[in-house]
């Protein structure tokens, strides 16, 4: 465990020495909040009967939280490594493979508090309020944070399994089908049956439910434990196959 | 160290993908403390065998022990014992290089005080007080050397594995670290290089193994080497000479083994260097051939490697049986 806590601090320090690989990730998640709400805010004024008196702002903050905690910097931080043949070093270590991945995932984690709490402070700053609470927006950045977390096992395993630096990049864009066959601009019932019956099998229909109850309805706990089932879902799954590459790469 | 051998290989064997073989089935039994060389040209199997040996790769076939400690079977406990320094410097460029000593430090389970106090005594050995607070990003080529040298250090490894440490290295860099090696080694480190240059192992290695094509083909002390080949050489600077006309000339020559040609002479394997001198001379004149220089020589690394693998390591011509 000690082993996993000083990568990690290795690569929170990345964090801070290299803002401009933090800063430009969070413009996208911005520019969506500012261009969605500024297009569809005549559409959807704050008497629309699913915005629950909050201006749409509130009803895209999920979105803009997804965006700015899911990206391929864990995978890309650790390709370049493999490129530059540090990662070679630290397999050469008496540490535990997993170690490795778990430091750069306490990096994912530090990121996706820091990015969510940005993006929080942007929408609050916009008029969305939290209906559940100061609680609520600490359970909203955790739960974007950890979703983060979970997504950052993708980027790992693209980066393990392919060893490029252009793959790894571009692993990043699979994300967009699954944040746009989502509920993400408006309720499921809203949707064409075709794009409700997608955004139903999507899993991170989910994640932005629940973490959209938490800003515009207060506490469900049904939509929160769908949302948490998820995270941990996809945690164990991405980490898990990152945790089996790692464990056999070069085997 | 268990045991007094600090590598000992048996059969180790390694196949790609593909069927490509790298490593076909080599023996190696390395006493401790010596500085031990691996010889051979780019894709001869070096790395492939360093990386099994640190554990990296696992063989196909064969076993090996380093340390005492079986590779396979207790690969933890080896990388306990050994210190890596491969071909790419493995330093991460966001670090400085105080912290990266640390860091290695930390990854061997030496904290706190005692992982300062072995980063500075590091870092005052391979000279790099002054920069130590400094990314790495912004070191030169030989600084970096340095500190992956150091960062091999940090846990005083039984056995110390370089990677072709000098290559891309300036002549000055260069023999900084040579003398780094030696120094390592006297402190009782016994050290397994892999190299592609002759200088490098004729003056760093106690005793050396020729790769090629993924098989050793030679293995001694250098001057054991060199004394096997029973031969001088003599070279011949051509000098504007017509080639043909000078191998036809001395083509006949008593105790001539073999002649190779180089890009501006002829080497001639002789088993009397000194005393074949003057028939040469005989020799070429009654052929009116006129030569730049003849110089007698003792044979080199380079000899040995040609006699092993049919070729020269360092693109010299090509040879013709006399």
């Amino acid at each position: 465990m000690s082993e996993a806590l000083l990568l990690g601090r290795r690569a929170v320090r990345e964090i801070a020495r290299y803002p401009e690989a933090t800063i430009p990730a969070l413009f996208i998640p911005l520019f969506f909040l500012a261009v969605n709400i500024g297009q569809v805010s005549e559409t959807f004024p704050d008497t629309t009967p699913f915005l629950r008196g909050q201006g749409y702002v509130a009803f895209q903050l999920p979105v803009s939280l997804m965006f700015a905690v899911a990206t391929a910097s864990s995978g890309l931080a650790l390709v370049t490594e493999i490129d530059l043949g540090y990662f070679d070093k630290l397999l050469a270590a008496p540490i535990r493979r997993s170690s490795i991945i778990f430091g750069r995932l306490a990096a994912d984690l530090v990121r996706g508090l820091l990015g969510s709490t940005v993006v929080l402070l942007a929408a609050l700053a916009l008029g969305a309020h939290m209906e559940s609470g100061v609680l609520g927006a600490v359970v909203l950045v955790v739960l974007s944070a950890l979703f983060g977390v979970g997504y950052a096992g993708f980027g790992i395993l693209v980066a393990l399994r392919t060893r490029n630096v252009q793959a790894t990049n571009t692993s990043f864009l699979l994300f967009f089908p699954l944040l746009f066959l989502t509920p993400n601009f408006v309720p499921f019932e809203r949707l064409t049956p075709l794009m409700e019956a997608l955004a139903r099998a999507n899993p991170v229909s989910y994640v932005i439910e629940g973490l959209r109850s938490l800003v515009i309805q207060g506490w469900d706990p049904d939509k929160l434990a769908a949302c948490a089932g998820v995270i941990v879902a996809m945690g164990v799954v991405l980490t898990g196959l990152s945790l089996r590459a790692i464990a056999t790469y070069d085997r | 160290m268990s045991g007094t051998h600090a590598v000992e290989a048996d059969s180790l064997r390694r196949a790609f993908k593909g069927g490509i073989e790298a490593v076909r089935g080599i023996d190696l039994s390395i006493e401790r403390g010596e500085v031990f060389g691996f010889l051979g040209p780019n894709g001869a199997g070096k790395t492939t065998t360093v990386r099994m040996l640190c554990t990296l790769l696992p063989p196909t076939a064969g076993s090996a022990r380093v340390a005492g400690v079986d590779v396979v079977a207790e690969p933890a406990e080896v990388r306990r014992r050994i210190g890596v320094a491969l071909q790419e410097i493995g330093l991460d460029p966001v670090q400085t290089g105080r912290e990266l000593l640390e860091l290695q430090c930390g990854l061997y389970s030496i904290k706190g005080a005692d992982a300062r106090a072995r980063t500075g005594e590091l870092l005052e050995l391979v000279g790099l007080s002054d920069a130590a607070d400094r990314r790495t990003k912004t070191y030169s080529g030989g600084m970096k050397r340095r500190l992956d040298l150091a960062s091999a250090l940090v846990h005083s490894p039984e056995v110390l594995f370089l990677d072709e440490p000098t290559t891309g290295l300036d002549p000055s860099s260069r023999l900084t670290v040579w003398e780094e090696v030696r120094r390592i080694n006297a402190a009782g480190t016994t050290v397994f290089l892999t190299t592609q240059y002759l200088e490098e192992a004729d003056h760093l290695c106690g005793r050396l193994a020729i790769i090629d094509a993924g098989a050793i083909v030679a293995e001694g002390t250098p001057e054991a080497l060199k004394a096997e080949m029973g031969h001088d050489v003599v070279t011949l600077a051509l000098g504007g000479a017509d080639v043909a006309a000078t191998e036809a000339a001395v083509g006949e020559l008593a105790g001539l083994e073999r002649v190779v040609a180089e890009p501006d002479g002829l080497a001639l394997y002789v088993t009397d260097g000194a005393g074949s001198i003057a028939e040469i001379v005989r020799r070429l004149d009654r052929a009116s051939v006129r030569v730049g220089a003849i110089s007698v020589s003792r044979p080199s690394l380079d000899d040995v490697f040609l006699q092993a693998t049919g070729r020269r390591l360092e693109g010299a011509g090509g040879e013709q049986a006399a």
